[in-house]
């Protein structure tokens, strides 16, 4: 699991548009690696959700929220874009939207989830 | 009733009050005063007792007494009271009056009523006569109306309530026959009036009460359902008092959720037994799985309502409780224990069910997971340090808590889409067998719960025997001899 949450991100973002839109952001931070949760570090199904893929074998790249100094404006985002009042968690596969938890677990019980990993490169056979 | 005074006096009287003692049979005393009348004593057949001959009279015997002609108090004034009033002062006023007036001679055919022939306390020569006698003798009244000498008396065979007018008659016999002069027969015809307007009062109240009596028994059926339930429900899941609303509106619903399992489980076990074609019983099928959305929704509320309701199962069997896992049944458990049971299957079937197995046990422990860091938090927070500020440390806690209700909806819904799942896997009869199978496995497990709670406790011998059988059960291998009738 890659922590993002340490660093600043202007190390990782090379050209850092000041007042950026959030939504682009979580886009852009979406789509860069295959795995990427959105989540906050004291929320316990944020937890749930990291063990289900460390579970699977999957390292997911986290961005806990609560250490961004932007994240209120990530969180509002993600709640916008889910239509839902938690925030968190959210997961993006092959920077394809999945969802929040409960999209999460019914893709894995119905046996999508691990096709999109492999086709994401999350996860070898 | 015209026709005694006819007799007597050369008047008629057959006017509207005549007819209406027809209307009034069934009218008996009894139903006014409340008392409990055998139903076929109420529709009895033939001109019930007319109360507003009796009130006549009474009044002409006010009349009488006073030695006045003028008036009837009793009967105009305060009438509404007055004329229940009269029934329980009738003993006392009768008391009084007669005065070898009766003479009881014929038989009065008519007046079918219960009060006419009560025996008057004071002396009455009159026998009741069949018709009325052997009806007002079960009636065993107190009240004792003089009428019946009278009645007897008048001998005619007019199918009017001929009661009233006759001691009327006698009175004024007893006093002076001629006196119906024109000034009293006004009055008589307005206390026939009265009269009249008095007995449609008094149907319209006993039909009241009568309405009410049968609202009042169908509440008490329902409060007395209600109750039981409620009760057995108590029981059921071990605490009558302390139950928060929310919980007890789950409780209630999931009882009848209950009931619907069972209508659903025949269905699908007459289903299979019929050879019914695939698309029949597909739709057998989708029902079952709708009838578990159904209560996975009213989870969702009940989670909302009291989640310690839900997460401690005490809206499930002891038995359930054992093996609860986040506020209802372990998905794997219920693969597991399917597995071995929904033979034949192709081997792509076999794969989808090992993997369904595989995914939804990955799937519980990352909730277990996070459920469990959920509590640690928890516990650092109530205990940390100290309780200085304790109203902050509590609020924290709540928020905390609040969480839960998360953790038993993830549950529910990997529940769900196990469910659904299944279904998806197996073919139509596949999946009505494994439905079939489910809902009797957990019927089962409920019996046992009432066996258990039921067995006798004496010897170390059950004991040991009662741990065998949780071992048995923790195989998830349910025996096919014993609980068939479940």
């Amino acid at each position: 699991m890659h922590y993002q949450g340490d660093y600043y991100w202007g190390y990782y973002m090379p050209t850092r548009s000041i007042g950026s839109d959030p939504m682009e952001r979580v886009v852009k931070l979406a789509s860069e690696k295959a795995v990427v949760i959105f989540s906050l570090s004291s929320c316990c199904m944020c937890h749930a959700v990291k063990r289900l893929f460390c579970g699977m074998g999957v390292n997911p790249t986290v961005y806990e929220l609560d250490q961004d100094p932007r994240g209120k404006d990530l969180e509002t985002a993600l709640m916008r874009l889910l239509g839902n009042s938690q925030p968190v968690p959210v997961v993006f596969i092959g920077g394809k939207l999945i969802g929040a938890m409960d999209r999460v677990m019914a893709s894995h019980i119905n046996g999508t989830l691990v096709p999109l990993l492999k086709e994401a490169g999350a996860l070898w056979l | 009733m015209a026709n005694h005074r006819v007799g007597e006096t050369g008047l008629t009287d057959s006017g509207p009050s005549s007819n209406h003692h027809h209307h009034h049979h069934n009218i008996p005393y009894a139903v006014l005063h409340g008392m409990n009348v055998p139903q076929s004593f109420m529709h009895q057949e033939g001109p019930a007792f007319d109360f507003g001959e009796l009130e006549e009279a009474i009044v002409l015997q006010g009349v009488k007494i006073r030695n006045d002609e003028a008036k009837p108090p009793l009967f105009t004034a305060g009438r509404p009271a007055a004329t229940l009033e009269m029934f329980p002062s009738w003993p006392m006023r009768f008391q009084q009056t007669p005065r070898g007036s009766s003479k009881s001679g014929g038989e009065s055919t008519d007046s079918g009523s219960g009060v006419n022939t009560i025996s008057s306390k004071t002396e009455n020569q009159v026998e009741p006569e069949s018709p009325i006698s052997k009806k007002t003798s079960s009636l065993d009244q107190q009240q004792q109306v003089d009428m019946a000498s009278d009645i007897s008396r008048t001998g005619t065979s007019q199918n009017q309530s001929a009661a009233a007018k006759t001691p009327q008659e006698k009175r004024r016999g007893s006093t002076s026959e001629k006196q119906l002069d024109a000034k009293t027969l006004r009055r008589l015809a307005q206390n026939r009036e009265a009269a009249r307007k008095s007995r449609l009062r008094k149907k319209a109240y006993v039909q009241q009460l009568e309405s009410s009596r049968i609202k009042l028994t169908q509440l008490e059926q329902d409060l007395q359902r209600a109750r039981s339930q409620g009760f057995f429900l108590g029981g059921c899941a071990g605490t009558v008092g302390n139950i928060s609303s929310g919980a007890a509106i789950f409780d209630m619903e999931y009882s009848r959720w209950l009931e619907d399992d069972q209508r659903h489980m025949s269905e699908l076990r007459t289903g299979l037994n019929a050879h019914l074609s695939d698309s029949d019983l597909r739709i057998i099928v989708d029902s079952y799985i709708s009838h578990y959305d159904e209560i996975f929704r009213l989870k969702v509320a009940a989670a909302k309502a009291d989640v310690f309701h839900l997460i401690t199962g005490m809206w499930t069997t002891p038995a359930e409780r054992c093996f609860l896992w986040m506020g209802g049944f372990r998905p794997s458990d219920l693969i597991k224990m399917l597995i071995s049971q929904l033979d034949p299957l192709t081997e792509q079937q076999v794969m989808g069910i090992y993997s369904l197995q595989h995914s939804s046990q990955q799937a519980e422990e990352a909730l277990t997971q996070g459920l469990e860091q959920l509590q640690q938090s928890l516990i650092d927070t109530i205990a940390g340090g100290p309780f200085i500020d304790g109203m902050q440390q509590m609020a924290v806690a709540l928020g905390k808590l609040a969480n839960l209700e998360g953790f038993v909806r993830q549950a529910d819904n990997l529940r769900q889409q196990t469910l659904h799942q299944l279904s998806r896997i197996l073919t139509v009869r596949q999946a009505a067998r494994c439905f079939l199978m489910i809902g009797e496995y957990y019927g089962r497990l409920r019996a046992l719960s009432s066996l258990w709670a039921s067995r006798p406790r004496e010897s170390m011998m059950s004991e040991d025997h009662s741990c065998q059988t949780t071992t048995e059960l923790q195989m998830v291998q349910p025996s096919q001899n014993h609980f068939s009738n479940f």
